[in-house]
Parts: structure tokens; C-alpha cells; sequence
């Protein structure tokens, strides 16, 4: 085939993309360079260590990725169930007149700004959370689990949304088959639509939870922002019910705006940043793959 | 019997879990209603602040929210172009696909990061301090993987023919994509490009560290040192510094403002995206 | 289709049309004196058309920073410049102006205060903030574990209660604590949470939600906090609330401190519940 000579349009689609690609080659490479300064003084400690004062130069992050991984995990088990209960219901048992309103007015919560859900947050559902943790005896409404309740809120229309796409992308005669073989409609839900249309389920799922973990705002003023919280046992579920902090939330703090002339200082912030992203870009990777091998 | 009560349940739960949902919309929305109510004025929307925020309206707070609208549309439409042709119709299958995962990537960037990077950059280094520049640049960043991705989408959907028989005709790639893909994915760009608006308008972690200030600011002047208010960061704050609590209702009020303008371009854009349903069982 | 040109039209008549006139007197700081500032400068822009900018980031510290990265041409700070401020921004000579005083409250919630609690000695505040007494009533108050909101440790209030507890703010341990960053943060938590202690501006405590405890000296004396004792310096936590400029202040700031200095900043001063400075000691920059 002739090599056709690069017009003017495909030069400027070009040049932009390499425009948009250099601009994220900045961003990474920026951050991973700022941060260099704390991987020396820390070395590996800055990943494990559960210590953080600037004040005192000690700088270790753990405790902000439990924080994140924690809000964001929670978040996800009170959203999935929900998401993907919601999404059966408005692709299989809705007529089309209706699941489109229906869709429609759960994603509403999507267009809710992350600041009004933090004002809720703040005066609302603090208080809410005092009661509900009051078994586990919380020392105040700011808690993890505060933060997790408030995020699960705002990734279910995410997970309700791709869900239902995924759902509604299985091809119908399958659907006719097996009710040609005489399941219920139930029962074709769950042996023939879920498994068929699960991959697209799980990126939607995936999906949300990068939301989750990205989001900073609407926590700020429900998580406590305490540094040092960490689980003494693993698995222990206790520190969600006590204040905490997330990578999100720090960065979001009085420490960036205070930090820049100082190296060390703002090398630390720098590689919270690293770490988020990498946490970011791998759930976003997750996700793209696993929803290339849903039903087209 | 037994089936009939399984498959009872089922159902139940799932009309649970949309109604649940439903409930959720209801009470998030209602909740910002009532405590707004009292507060809401046109005044609110008209006059400018006073009071160090207690008092007044919210003129120049929507004003910047609309200037930083603007900014990252001009950033944002540029580029989802670009990217959508690169995607549907300048790069081969191979590029393509990592191009598609690069965008899935970019979309699931938290806003905070790209916010701090405006800040190290265009606050810092460059010296602009906070200006409005910065901050639009940073929201058109944000934003521009879901245009991309809804011009895309729209791209793919037009049926091959067409642009097999404009390919047939004689017409280069670019001529084609500007008569045909381009053409005809209009609709779908610009529904990308409001629903991006629509979170952008909302997004605070961008513009607190390179473009917001809390009072004092009107219309932006020049580039350098030049900061805007705007109704995220306006809300952001007074969350945490209410300066009597008779403003709380003036809060409410300008996140109910908020969300009203976030509701005025998802709205255009529902429209925009109902119109191409029509069209598309019409065409078929 | 046309959408996007009338847009990118409305920007660039904004960059063009609003004629580039002095830059704005940017103003960053402490949200103690926040108010303060808002104020004046609303009366400023009114009467004499003067554009100040204010913003709130990073509370006292944030301010500095501001101010010794260009970024502000005036700190807000409710706490003294350190050694430390200028070891880390060498090249900017600090000019710190009194405007107005205050004191920084140990503020409890109102079933602490009720259950008895009403003044508490450095050496149990220690024991609170690095956490060895963790209930009420191991200080005569209810059986109610203290959840204690501490201020971040950049804000100017938390620097003068650290101060006060140890001498040097750079001194005081690692203590992990839920914190809160502005004042009307820390208000808010101290009054929707039982058994809640946390250090607020003195301005802001109001006795109706939340209430400022009494400092129990090492001579045993016990000094309430109020508008009296803060004022003729019984009360050890009090501070300056300073506008901090780079070099002598010029124009606008000048004018800004000033007006909040002069007689038309004392009526402001008052209502907000700060202390105006005392008559003849207006001029000078200590």
C-alpha cells in the first residue's frame, strides 16, 4: 500500500496527542523526581513505617494506604451488593419505558459535586455514624468507616451504571434459550445473564473502586485526618471505627500548602502522590482489562 | 413452589437495591433542598459577597465558576478531538488499543494529583501564583478523557459504509474524518464535552491550590496573579469556617446554587444523548 | 456544533478587555484573624477602591509561606515569626504589624464543662495531648473518655498552646490525634462531640456551644479565661495577631493596617471578640 503523505489534520491530531502524552510524562516524572529526596532519608521506611511529623522529619506513609485501601475497600462492599442488585433490576426486570428514568435518577448521585457530599457528610452523616458505630464505641463521628459510607454513596451510580450495561450487552438469545429450556427469569439471571455479562461486572466494580480511592474532598471533613492509625492485628477491623487518614486526604491538607521550600518536606508529599497514582493507574489498568473481555 | 418463592425473593432484593438507589438520589437532593430553602434569593445569585462570606451573594463565585467552565472547554475540545481520530481513525489497532487504556488511565486520575501538579507547576514554577489560567488549564485536563471517550464512542457507532463509500469516492482519511466522522459525531463530542463540564464546574481539589481564593477576587485580569473565586472552593471553606451560624443556610444555599449548575449542563447533555437515541433507532 | 467558538470568544475578551490595573493585595494566613482582614478590606474596596485578595490555606504557616514564596504580600499569623521561618526563607526580611490581640481557649464541650471540669494545669494537658489521660474523670469530670481534637500542628493556635506546654513548639512529642485545621472546624467538633477538649481562638469560644476552661498555674493559682484576665496578661495564652509583610509595608498593605489599626479598626476588632492593641502602643512593628 503507498504511504500517503501526513496532512495538516493528522499532524494536528498528532502534535495535540503528543501534547496531552508529554504533559502526563511531566506529571509523573515530576513528582517521582521531588520525592527522591525522602526515599533517601527513609529509604523503604517511608512505604512501611507508621510514623508521620514533619515536624519531626519522620516520614512513613502505611498508614495513609491502609487509609485509603480501607475507605475505598469498604466502600466497595457496601456499593457492590447494592450496584449490582440495582443494576439487575433496571436491565432485567424494568421495561424500557421505565429503566431509562430509573437508570437516569441513580446517576443523579453521580453529578452530586464531591463538596456538597462532604457538606453532608460533615453535618449530616457524622451524627448518623456516631449511632450507628455506637457497639464499637467510637470517640466521635469521624471515622473511617464515616468516610467509607460516604464513598459508597458516590460510587453506586457507577457501579449501578456499568453493571447495567454489562447486563444489558448479553446477547437476548441467550436469554431466549435458556427460557426456551424452561428457567425461570430468575433463575436465566443468575445461570446464564450474571456469568456471561460478570467481566463487564467486575471492570464496572473495579471502576468504582478507582473512584473511591481517588476521591479527597468529600472525605476531608468525616475521616479525622489522624496520622498513626494502624490495625495492631492484621485483619482487625477496629481502626474503622477510629479516625484515620488516606493518602488523598493528607495531600488535600495544610501540608502541601506549607511544604514547597522545604526539600524533604515536600519530597514526602511528592511520593504520596506517586503512590496514589500508582494505585490509581493499576486499578484503572484493572479495570480496562478486565472490561475488554466482556460481551460486546 | 419453592422456585416461585426463590425467584420471589430474588427480585425482591434487586427492586430493594434500585429502590434503595432511588431513595439515596432522594435524600441526597432533598436534604440540600430543605436546609437551602430558607436562604434561596435571586439576590443570593446577583449580589456579591460581604461579610467575609456571611452575608451577601455569590455574583463573582459563579461568575469564576463559569470563567473556569469556559477555560477548560477551550483546553478540553482541542484535544478530546485529537484524541478520539487518533483513537477511532489515525492510529492502527495496536496503538489504538494502548491509546484506549491510556485514557482509561487518565479518566481514573485522582483530581487532587493533577491539582497539586498545577500548583508545583504553574504556581510554583512558573510563578503565576494562583490564576485562573492554571486552574482551567488543570479542569480542561481533568475533564477531556470523557469527551474523547464520548466522541469515540459516537465515532464507532456511525455504520461502516459511510465511510467506506467516502474512502471510495477518492477522499484522503483527514478529509473523510472532517465530512464524515467528525461531522456526524458532533452530537456526541458535545455531549462529552457538557457532561465533562458538569464535574468540572463541581471539582474543588483542582482549583484550591492553583486558581480559588476565599474573598476579594472579581473578574480575572491578565494571567499572573490573577486567583477567582469560584463556588466549589467557596463551599469547601465555609464547611470549615462558618463565620456565624446564621450563614449555614447561605451555605446550603450555594451548594443547592451548585448543583443547579451542575444540573444545567448534564440536563443539555441528556438532551443531546436522548436526540441520539431517536436517531439511532430511526437510522438503524 | 458552534458551541465551542463563542466560548473560547468570551475568554479571550476576558484576557484582553478587563484592563490589567495594579495587581491585587494578596493577603494569606491564619483563619483567626481572617475575619479581621475580610472585614477591613470589604469597608476598603467600598470606600477607597482598593483590590485585596484574601485566602485561608495552611492557616499561620501557610501563610508564611506564602509570603516568603511571593506568592502573598501580606501573612496573616496568630503566632511569632521563629528562627526556623527565616532559616527556611533566608532571602525575605519578615516585617511583623500588631493589629490586634487575642487568646488561644482550651475549649471543652458542654458535658465536660457541666460534669465539673472547668480549669485544667499545663501538667494534665500534657498528659493529654501525648494521650496518658484518656478519661474525664480522672480529672474530676464524667466517666467519658477525652477525644481531643488537635489543631494541626501548622496553625498559630496549636503553636501557642504547644509553646505553653513545652517550652519550644519544636520540642513537643509525636502525638496522634484526630485533627482539625480552622477555627469554626474545631468549634463545630468540640460542640456536636461529647467529651471533646481542643485549643480554639479565644474569639471564638462562645459559651454557648462550646467553653474555655481556666488555666490552672504552676503556683496553684487558677485563671479563668476571659476578656479581663487575657488582657491584663494573667491568662499565659495570649498572642498578637499579626499582618506580616517582606520588607516595610507599602500601599495597600500599609493602608490595610492602618485601617485596622486605627480607629476604624477597633469597632471591628471588638465585634469579632479579639482585643484591640493597647492605646499608644499602635506604632512600632514589635
Amino acid at each position: 500500500m503507498a504511504r500517503r503523505p501526513i496532512d495538516a489534520t493528522q499532524w494536528t491530531a498528532f502534535g495535540l496527542g503528543g501534547l496531552a502524552g508529554a504533559f502526563f510524562v511531566g506529571l509523573v516524572g515530576l513528582f517521582v523526581w521531588q520525592s527522591l529526596p525522602v526515599f533517601r532519608h527513609e529509604g523503604l521506611g517511608y512505604l512501611t513505617g507508621t510514623v508521620w511529623s514533619f515536624r519531626h522529619q519522620r516520614f512513613g506513609a502505611l498508614p495513609m494506604i491502609y487509609g485509603t485501601l480501607a475507605v475505598s475497600g469498604l466502600a466497595l462492599t457496601l456499593a457492590a451488593p447494592v450496584g449490582l442488585g440495582a443494576a439487575i433490576f433496571t436491565s432485567e426486570y424494568l421495561s424500557p419505558r421505565w429503566r431509562l428514568p430509573v437508570k437516569g435518577a441513580i446517576e443523579l448521585l453521580a453529578g452530586v459535586p464531591s463538596v456538597v457530599y462532604g457538606l453532608l457528610g460533615a453535618v449530616v452523616l457524622r451524627e448518623v455514624m456516631v449511632d450507628v458505630l455506637a457497639p464499637f464505641e467510637p470517640l466521635s463521628g469521624d471515622t473511617l468507616a464515616t468516610a467509607g459510607v460516604l464513598l459508597a454513596v458516590m460510587i453506586l451510580p457507577t457501579a449501578v451504571s456499568l453493571a447495567d450495561d454489562a447486563l444489558s450487552g448479553v446477547p437476548k438469545d441467550l436469554k431466549r434459550a435458556a427460557r426456551g429450556l424452561g428457567l425461570s427469569h430468575a433463575q436465566t439471571i443468575r445461570a446464564a445473564t450474571l456469568p456471561i455479562a460478570l467481566p463487564g461486572i467486575a471492570a464496572a466494580l473495579v471502576l468504582a473502586l478507582g473512584r473511591a480511592l481517588g476521591e479527597t474532598i468529600a472525605i476531608f471533613l468525616v475521616i479525622g485526618r489522624q496520622d498513626g492509625q494502624w490495625p495492631e492485628r492484621l485483619l482487625s477491623l477496629a481502626p474503622l471505627t477510629g479516625a484515620g487518614q488516606t493518602l488523598t486526604t493528607k495531600l488535600g491538607g495544610a501540608e502541601t500548602h506549607i511544604a514547597y521550600r522545604d526539600p524533604l518536606h515536600w519530597a514526602a508529599i511528592a511520593g504520596l502522590v506517586v503512590i496514589l497514582l500508582a494505585l490509581s493507574v493499576g486499578i484503572s489498568v484493572l479495570g480496562s482489562m478486565l472490561a475488554k473481555r466482556g460481551p460486546r | 413452589m419453592r422456585r416461585r418463592l426463590l425467584d420471589g425473593v430474588f427480585s425482591g432484593w434487586a427492586a430493594a437495591c434500585a429502590a434503595l438507589g432511588l431513595a439515596l438520589v432522594v435524600g441526597v437532593v432533598g436534604l440540600v433542598l430543605v436546609r437551602a430553602a430558607p436562604a434561596v434569593s435571586l439576590e443570593l445569585v446577583l449580589a456579591p459577597s460581604q461579610g467575609a462570606g456571611a452575608e451577601g451573594g455569590l455574583r463573582y463565585q459563579l461568575l469564576g465558576t463559569l470563567v473556569l467552565a469556559a477555560m477548560a472547554l477551550a483546553v478540553c475540545t482541542p484535544l478530546a478531538t485529537a484524541l478520539a481520530l487518533l483513537q477511532t481513525t489515525f492510529l492502527p489497532p495496536g496503538a489504538a488499543r494502548a491509546l484506549g487504556v491510556a485514557l482509561a488511565c487518565w479518566n481514573g486520575l485522582p483530581s487532587v494529583a493533577l491539582g497539586i501538579f498545577g500548583f508545583a507547576l504553574f504556581t510554583q514554577e512558573l510563578g503565576w501564583g494562583k490564576s485562573w489560567l492554571a486552574g482551567g488549564v488543570v479542569l480542561g485536563m481533568l475533564i477531556t478523557p470523557t469527551a474523547a471517550g464520548a466522541l469515540a464512542a459516537r465515532i464507532q457507532a456511525i455504520p461502516a459504509r459511510l465511510i467506506e463509500s467516502a474512502r471510495g469516492l477518492g477522499l484522503t482519511r483527514s478529509q473523510v474524518a472532517w465530512a464524515v466522522q467528525l461531522r456526524l459525531g458532533a452530537r456526541g463530542l458535545v455531549a462529552g464535552l457538557l457532561l465533562g463540564l458538569a464535574r468540572a464546574v463541581g471539582e474543588t481539589a483542582p482549583i484550591l491550590f492553583t486558581a480559588a481564593v476565599f474573598s476579594g477576587a472579581t473578574l480575572p485580569r491578565g494571567i499572573v496573579e490573577s486567583p477567582i473565586l469560584a463556588l466549589p472552593y467557596h463551599i469547601f471553606v465555609l464547611a470549615q469556617d462558618l463565620p456565624s451560624p446564621e450563614a449555614r443556610e447561605r451555605l446550603w444555599a450555594a451548594a443547592l446554587l451548585l448543583l443547579g449548575v451542575v444540573a444545567c449542563f448534564a440536563a443539555i447533555a441528556l438532551r443531546l444523548r436522548l436526540g441520539d437515541r431517536e436517531e439511532g433507532q430511526h437510522a438503524g | 456544533m458552534v458551541r465551542p467558538a463563542p466560548l473560547a470568544t468570551l475568554v479571550a475578551a476576558l484576557l484582553v478587555a478587563v484592563p490589567a490595573g495594579a495587581t491585587p493585595l494578596r493577603v494569606v494566613g491564619s483563619t483567626t484573624v481572617n475575619p479581621l482582614v475580610s472585614l477591613a478590606a470589604e469597608a476598603l474596596r467600598a470606600e477607597r477602591g482598593l483590590e485585596i485578595v484574601v485566602d485561608t490555606q495552611g492557616g499561620s504557616s501557610g501563610g508564611i509561606a506564602a509570603l516568603g514564596e511571593g506568592r502573598a504580600d501580606l501573612a496573616m499569623s496568630s503566632r511569632p515569626l521563629t528562627p526556623e521561618d527565616s532559616r527556611r526563607f533566608p532571602g525575605v526580611r519578615f516585617e511583623p504589624q500588631r493589629v490586634a490581640l487575642d487568646g488561644v481557649a482550651v475549649v471543652v464541650a458542654k458535658d465536660v464543662w457541666e460534669g465539673g471540669v472547668r480549669a485544667l494545669s499545663r501538667e494534665q494537658l500534657r498528659g493529654i495531648y501525648e494521650g496518658r489521660i484518656r478519661n474525664w474523670k480522672d480529672l474530676g469530670g464524667p466517666d467519658r473518655r477525652i477525644v481531643f481534637f488537635n489543631k494541626e500542628p501548622g496553625r498559630g493556635t496549636w503553636e501557642v498552646f504547644a509553646h505553653w506546654l513545652y517550652g519550644d513548639p519544636k520540642t513537643a512529642p509525636i502525638a496522634s490525634h484526630p485533627e482539625v485545621g480552622a477555627n469554626e472546624e474545631a468549634r463545630q467538633k468540640v460542640a456536636t462531640t461529647p467529651g471533646a477538649i481542643s485549643q480554639l481562638s479565644f474569639a471564638w469560644a462562645d459559651a454557648e456551644r462550646v467553653f474555655a476552661l481556666g488555666l490552672s498555674l504552676d503556683d496553684g493559682t487558677v485563671v479563668p479565661a476571659d476578656l479581663t484576665t487575657i488582657t491584663n496578661g494573667t491568662y499565659p495564652l495570649k498572642r498578637d495577631l499579626l499582618l506580616i509583610s517582606n520588607g516595610p509595608p507599602a500601599g495597600s498593605a500599609r493602608e490595610l493596617i492602618d485601617y485596622l489599626r486605627g480607629p476604624r479598626g477597633r469597632p471591628i476588632i471588638e465585634r469579632l471578640g479579639y482585643l484591640p492593641l493597647p492605646a499608644g502602643k499602635g506604632e512600632g512593628s514589635r
